[in-house]
């Protein structure tokens, strides 16, 4: 809709114009409605996770924790992820009690446990340790202040693991949802039976197929992947796919070429080092373009001897390495000159990446994926 | 980059760098825009549900930024944005499920509603409300910018991308109608002097 004006015509500007900009003698007409009306005035905070955004970068780049908090916090994400799985497989009565996110129906009627989300029902909400699911003709949407909205296609089933102020965990068992999140990186963490996906950017989809694969797609911003030491990160434009018991494949941007994409494929399930393998690397490297360079850096480790040689030529010259950096460096994957190589990409600070591992991921990953592989066991026997 | 990074950046430099996922850049632009788009929303939807919705225009712009290709058009997107808002929220709500202010805030002491010096003042406040949402929409979204929000006529041109001579227009000839309205009110906001 355009707006205009009723009667574009300017008017002069008035000496004593208190209506228009505050200055001359106060009209105390307008003083008086001004009065009134303020109790429905904008609050002028800005939201919580928002304004929290400048001071998470700040930490990441100026100091670095004690480890008394770090140990603290990761004690609690642990034992809040145990008990919130504990629970949810002893009964089947959801805890409606303690922190939430509000749930809206967008379609149909999804369900929390066995009870139905009515449209006409404003104010459900998600509580820690329940699970939201939708069928073939419903949707629904997660959202809180302080983290943003999650959209949940159909034929989906999501888990609320964990809500507090610095961290919310959700896993997603099987479907797609679309996170369109503005809580602090790596704040917001879905967990699935492939991999766990970190928020790093602002909006991002993420399927999980019935067998456990999984697929993401980065829309804004960045997201990291990870599982049994494989982590990728896929910024906005790129996906990334994942298999269970294997991790995260290596991301690509979805403007590469076909056979760009089809080699890569090949590469991630192909033997390390074999002649099949060798030659789909040989294809990604042929194809590769400057922006390909994404592939390009995670393929350095997960490639070996000569290989990695010929991953990190082509990278270097597509990618000038920047200041800092050694080829012996990057072939013996330096830690620390991987990251400057990364931050060369500009495709993403790494280190709120960094600072998301040493803050949770060694201590809640695997204790979550153990459980979901134990529940997807038990879940198979009773069928 | 930091929030005093942006601090004197113009709006077309936050946008871009929004564009680019910068969430601390998309947080200055939430800080700079939020009063327009609550005034914008505020002249069309119920009080009570003017900030779930507020969360909805911004998490929308959040998605779609990347797409918008002339950052200078920031301003005007974003009210788009938030008058498509606030009509998909009228299409959407049944018939009775349209509620008033007065419907939803009779109890001054619920949570969700403005914080309130008392019953009286609580009606008039409602009734000066209901008096501008009842003008034409150009008076009423300049008028609740200008009164409720409190930005200036300046500030509502830049934010909104009015001409400034628009918006002088809305706000002098909105002024005039809504004294006629309260005028002719049975209940006078403060002792019949409006």
């Amino acid at each position: 809709m355009t707006k205009r004006p009723i009667d574009p015509r300017p008017e002069m500007p008035t000496p004593n114009d208190y209506l228009w900009d505050g200055s001359g003698s106060p009209d105390p007409e307008t003083q008086q409605l001004e009065s009134l009306l303020a109790q429905f005035r904008h609050s002028n905070r800005p939201l919580t996770a928002l304004d929290e955004i400048s001071r998470t970068h700040t930490t990441s780049h100026s100091s670095r924790p004690s480890w008394a908090p770090r140990l603290a916090a990761a004690a609690i994400i642990l034992i809040a992820i145990v008990t919130g799985l504990l629970v949810s497989f002893r009964s089947d009565a959801p805890p409606a009690v303690g922190p939430g996110w509000n749930v809206a129906n967008l379609e149909g009627t999804p369900q929390i446990g066995s009870q139905s989300v009515f449209s006409n029902i404003p104010a459900k909400k998600l509580y820690v340790g329940q699970t939201l699911t939708t069928n073939s003709s419903s949707r629904a949407a997660l959202s809180a202040n302080d983290l943003g909205e999650v959209q949940i296609d159909p034929n989906s089933r999501v888990r609320l693991l964990q809500v507090d102020s610095d961290h919310k965990r959700l896993q997603l068992e099987v479907g797609t949802i679309h996170a369109s999140i503005w809580a602090p990186p790596g704040q917001f963490v879905v967990d699935t039976p492939s991999a766990v996906a970190v928020d790093l950017g602002c909006a991002y989809t993420l399927h999980v197929a019935p067998d456990g694969s999984g697929i993401i797609r980065t829309t804004i911003g960045w997201v990291g992947f990870h599982l049994n030491g494989r982590d990728s990160f896929i910024p906005a434009g790129a996906m990334c796919a994942t298999r269970p018991k294997v991790g995260p494949g290596t991301p690509y941007f979805e403007d590469a070429s076909q056979s760009f994409q089809d080699a890569l494929n090949a590469f991630d399930q192909l033997p390390e080092s074999s002649e099949p393998s060798r030659s789909a690397l040989s294809t990604v490297l042929a194809e590769a373009r400057s922006r390909d360079a994404l592939t390009l850096w995670h393929l350095l480790s997960r490639t070996t001897g000569t290989d990695r040689e010929n991953v990190y030529a082509t990278l270097a010259w597509l990618v000038p390495p920047p200041s800092g950096l050694t080829r012996a460096g990057v072939l013996a994957l330096d830690a620390h000159m991987l990251d400057l190589y990364w931050n060369a990409l500009d495709l993403g600070d790494i280190s709120l990446w960094r600072l998301f591992e040493q803050n949770a991921v060694p201590h809640a990953a695997p204790g979550t994926k153990q459980m979901l592989l134990k529940k997807q066991s038990l879940l198979n026997q009773s069928r | 980059m930091t929030t005093s990074a942006y601090i004197h950046a113009t709006d077309d430099a936050v946008v871009r760098a929004a564009q680019r996922g910068d969430r601390t850049a998309f947080g200055i632009l939430y800080s700079r825009y939020a009063r327009m788009v609550h005034g914008i929303l505020l002249s069309r939807v119920p009080y009570t549900d003017v900030d779930d919705l507020l969360q909805d225009v911004f998490l929308q712009a959040l998605a779609r930024v990347v797409s918008l290709r002339e950052v200078s058009k920031f301003p005007g997107w974003l009210a788009s944005i938030a008058r498509n808002r606030a009509n998909d929220f009228h299409r959407r709500a049944k018939p009775h499920d349209e509620l008033t202010d007065e419907a939803t805030c009779p109890d001054s002491n619920s949570p969700a509603l403005p914080p309130s010096p008392g019953p009286h003042a609580f009606t008039q406040a409602h009734a000066a409300l209901d008096a501008i949402r009842s003008l034409p929409e150009a008076y009423r979204e300049t008028l609740i910018l200008r009164l409720v929000e409190g930005m200036t006529g300046p500030e509502i041109a830049a934010r909104t991308g009015l001409t400034h001579g628009s918006v002088r227009v809305n706000l002098h000839r909105g002024m005039q109608q809504l004294r006629e309205i309260l005028a002719g009110n049975a209940t006078p906001l403060t002792g019949g002097e409006l």
